[in-house]
């Protein structure tokens, strides 16, 4: 497989310079080859002019290049302090010297760091941080930045872009991976497009719109997640009241002399919401608060939540999660590979993965091969899964090919509703538009859905009404046809309490 | 379970266990003139038997219980459980069948019928045991086990005590023999020689096609195969994993009662102090090596059945211990479960470039896998 060919990039130093391209078209390869994770097979990198061969990330780094990856990688429990010397105790020490670097650096890139608070106690904007301040402690003179504003609310965003503007004006060179077009307008200095693992332009952001740069990504127009025509109906097909779950914080997570010393925490605490037939009930958060729990609460996953859940009038709250799903919640899961899949199974196997006891997979106590096969060529036929066939391990099919062939799964045997956990993420931009017209066609049919999104185009395009979710609490409603990102991302945040404080 | 039966698919699955087998055979060879044998002699003696016939016999006699151990521990492993306890609930299922076979009298048939029944019982409630020390108090299966095992040892030595009586000509114990009608004839389908095949071979054919059924053609079967290679995304398809954990722990429990069942009914007729113990541990290498798949078991334990076999003249004729089968038995396992790895990786991802060239696909970048842990150093 080639993953990128004749890729040409030149870097000027002391600019912002974006590479844009969609999910799959190779620009993590070329960040990964940069830094020195795998090698080219042909082509030659410079850096200074000086030609470099990379066998690892530490001769990247030996040559001033960092990487601040899209997954943070500190370790909660240790400060900010430690998580930066980790691997680095040889430059500054442990101690005071190390401590004085890093208020130096956070000072001259006007990085506003902390180095003795725990990592557990910041928010993601703050880690996002600590990770760039992590590469320039290193000595990095040129940074990658991996689709850095993928965890961040639009407010984050902005003060990212300012530190990059920062590290920019002290002669710092950045490199910035993204796929949201306005974002890399807005801050690069310029734009090199990748498309099918090779460079396709270089551009500046002042000669470019973004209709213009979206056509170069995918060589044509952009879909949106745009569904106006209302389909709500007055009859309640979920009800949700007061699911609580709450989990035991561990020993030894927070430190003794805080005072505060809960013995559980709330991963969910009293939501309640109804969503009806034909509509979809899209919910907004930040990652991390209470949205897989709630997930998986209602699916039945956790054993210990309370509250009651309702579906179509009957009570399913102590019910299985197989007879949860036989009544009629499909469920498309966050993370495919963990819960969507058996990625070392046949793809037809996996038809019948989560519809054990559905026709067409099963006979009475026998898996019915035929059928199950023969419903897995409609769900290739029809969901447009790129395949050479139904006997291919899951695992060889691209991320969005795998996307929609669970979406296609899950839509089978009318369900009643559909609980959809981020349902087009890292699928490419032609998939994503088929993945919307399908969940838009089964809500004209009267399905109802729960839709958890990080993206808020999508959430926005595609949601009849809008929840926030914050630290397992719902707390905002919102009209699609009138809200912001912005709005939203305040909401995601708590940012009202926090101008309190 | 594939149904397309790709030659090259087939040739790649084959080399693995060849390659496995000549690497055995060589460093084999290596400690045998390290430790100053006659290497060719040694082979010579293995591959050559000197009564062909008898040898062909006692393989399969071998075989038929190796395998029924190896399907056992391969219910385990389908759902990634380590049953390690195989050895201990055969030796104790086949104990109170002994025990009961002894003390009752019942028409022939139903005799036997019985005995395999008991046998498989109290072996399913022994690794019962483990399945709910793991879901209950999430004590690992292997720990359990491995202790079951040697509580096992201790309670029918004890109990051998109660209930022993002398074995005719020699000073051994054991329980009362079964009569006649609680005994499987052995058949005499090799010609020229009087050894005899275990009648309950049919017993071990039907168990491997019963457990071929159970597993690819069957709803359980899908969950148990489903909770094994993903207990995540078993959880979210709606499988109770702890109540699959019980039941395939007792599914393979049952299956170990099988076990000592061609030598208790077939051959020895009562539990004694000689009765062969550690068949489980060679149903652990068997089906590893034949991956749990009933074919590959069943070549498998003819193999390993043939290996004892051959290892018998050794010390006379080479003047060679028999263990040296051992060595080649442990060697033939390090090296396949590493080939096995080495291919499945190499399956793996020749299936994806073969995928990605036919679907002329953008390239998948790694978009979304976890961090590497080259990563974890900048």
């Amino acid at each position: 497989m080639v993953a990128n060919r004749d890729v040409n990039i030149v870097i000027r130093r002391g600019q912002v310079h974006a590479i844009v391209g969609e999910n799959g078209a190779g620009k993590s390869t070329l960040m990964n080859t940069l830094y020195g994770m795998h090698r080219a097979d042909e082509g030659t990198i410079l850096v200074e002019g000086a030609p470099m061969t990379f066998q690892s990330p530490a001769d990247a780094i030996a040559a001033g290049i960092g990487m601040v990856h899209q997954h943070f990688m500190l370790a909660d429990n240790l400060t900010v302090l430690e998580n930066v010397v980790l691997g680095a105790e040889k430059l500054h020490g442990i101690g005071d010297g190390a401590r004085r670097k890093i208020m130096e650096i956070s000072g001259s890139y006007g990085l506003d760091i902390e180095p003795d608070v725990l990592v557990e106690d910041l928010g993601v904007g703050d880690r996002q941080r600590v990770e760039i301040l992590k590469v320039l402690y290193r000595g990095a003179r040129i940074l990658i930045l991996d689709e850095p504003t993928a965890v961040l609310v639009p407010q984050e965003v902005d003060e990212l872009f300012d530190n990059l503007r920062e590290l920019k004006a002290e002669g710092l060179t950045v490199i910035f991976i993204s796929h949201k077009l306005d974002e890399v307008l807005a801050v690069a200095d310029e734009i090199t497009v990748i498309r099918r693992g090779t460079t396709v332009a270089t551009v500046h952001p002042k000669d470019v719109t973004a209709p213009q740069l979206a056509e170069l990504m995918v060589g044509s127009e952009l879909p949106t997640p745009e569904t106006r025509e209302s389909t709500v109906t007055d009859q309640v097909v979920l009800q949700v009241d007061g699911l609580t779950l709450s989990a035991p914080v561990p020993r030894g997570a927070r430190p003794v002399d805080e005072g505060r010393e809960p013995t559980t925490r709330r991963l969910l605490d009293d939501v309640s919401f109804t969503i009806h037939r034909g509509e979809v009930l899209g919910l907004a958060g930040v990652e991390g608060n209470g949205q897989a729990e709630l997930v998986e609460a209602v699916m039945g996953m956790r054993p210990g939540a309370r509250g009651s859940v309702e579906l179509d009038g009957a009570d399913i709250s102590d019910w299985t999660t197989r007879r949860r799903r036989e009544a009629g919640i499909a469920y498309v899961p966050e993370d495919r590979h963990r819960q969507g899949l058996l990625l070392e199974a046949p793809l037809w196997e996996n038809r019948v993965l989560g519809h054990q006891t559905e026709r067409p997979n099963v006979k009475g106590p026998w898996i019915d091969r035929a059928g199950a096969r023969a419903d897995s060529e409609r769900i290739v036929r029809d969901y447009d899964v790129r395949t050479p066939g139904i006997d291919v391990l899951a695992s060889a099919l691209s991320g969005g090919n795998q996307q929609k062939f669970i979406v296609g799964r899950e839509m089978s045997g009318k369900p009643k509703v559909l609980i959809a956990a981020h349902p087009t993420r890292g699928v490419d931009v032609g998939a994503q538009a088929a993945i919307w017209d399908h969940i838009r066609a089964a809500r004209r049919n009267g399905l109802g859905v729960l839709l958890i999104s990080a993206d808020l185009d999508e959430l926005i395009g595609l949601s009849d009404s809008i929840r926030a979710i914050l630290r397992g609490r719902l707390v905002g409603e919102f009209d699609p046809a009138e809200v912001t990102p912005e709005q939203l991302g305040s909401a995601m945040t708590g940012a009202a309490d926090r101008a309190e404080a | 379970m594939k149904t397309a039966l790709d030659p090259r698919r087939l040739l790649i699955g084959a080399s693995a266990p060849v390659l496995a087998l000549l690497f055995a055979v060589a460093v084999t060879s290596v400690v045998l003139a390290t430790a100053g044998k006659d290497v060719w002699l040694t082979w010579q003696t293995l591959l050559q038997p000197q009564d062909f016939r008898r040898a062909l016999v006692l393989t399969i006699n071998q075989g038929t219980y190796i395998f029924l151990s190896a399907l056992a521990v391969a219910i385990g492993f389908r759902m990634n459980l380590f049953n390690i306890g195989v050895d201990g609930q055969y030796r104790m299922g086949a104990f109170a069948g002994a025990v009961v076979g002894g003390a009752v009298t019942l028409p022939t048939g139903i005799h036997v019928v019985v005995i395999i029944l008991v046998s498989m019982v109290v072996s399913a409630l022994w690794a019962g045991i483990a399945g709910l020390l793991k879901v209950t108090r999430g004590v690992s299966e292997v720990i359990s086990t491995i202790m079951l095992n040697a509580i096992a040892t201790s309670l029918i030595a004890y109990m051998l005590r109660r209930v022993q009586v002398p074995v005719a000509g020699s000073n051994n114990i054991g329980t009362k023999p079964i009569p006649g009608s609680g005994r499987v004839p052995g058949l005499g389908l090799v010609p020229g020689t009087p050894a005899e095949i275990y009648g309950l071979v049919f017993l071990a054919i039907a168990a491997g096609i019963a457990y071929h059924v159970l597993l690819n053609r069957t709803r359980f079967g899908f969950d148990l195969r489903a909770t094994g290679r993903s207990s995540t995304a078993a959880v979210a398809s709606g499988v109770d994993v702890k109540r699959m954990v019980v039941v395939a722990m007792l599914i393979s429990g049952a299956a170990a009662g099988l076990v000592g069942m061609p030598i208790l009914l077939g051959e020895a007729y009562s539990y004694s102090i000689t009765f062969p113990a550690g068949l489980g541990f060679t149903g652990i290498a068997v089906a590893l090596l034949g991956r749990n798949s009933p074919i590959g078991m069943a070549l498998a334990a003819l193999l390993f059945g043939y290996l004892n076999v051959a290892a018998n003249p050794l010390q006379i004729l080479a003047n060679v211990s028999t263990e040296v089968v051992a060595i080649i038995q442990g060697l033939i396992l390090l090296s396949v479960v590493v080939a096995y790895e080495v291919v499945r990786r190499y399956r793996i991802a020749a299936e994806q470039r073969r995928v990605a060239r036919e679907v002329q696909e953008d390239p998948v970048d790694s978009d979304g896998s976890g961090p590497s842990p080259a990563e974890v150093r900048a």
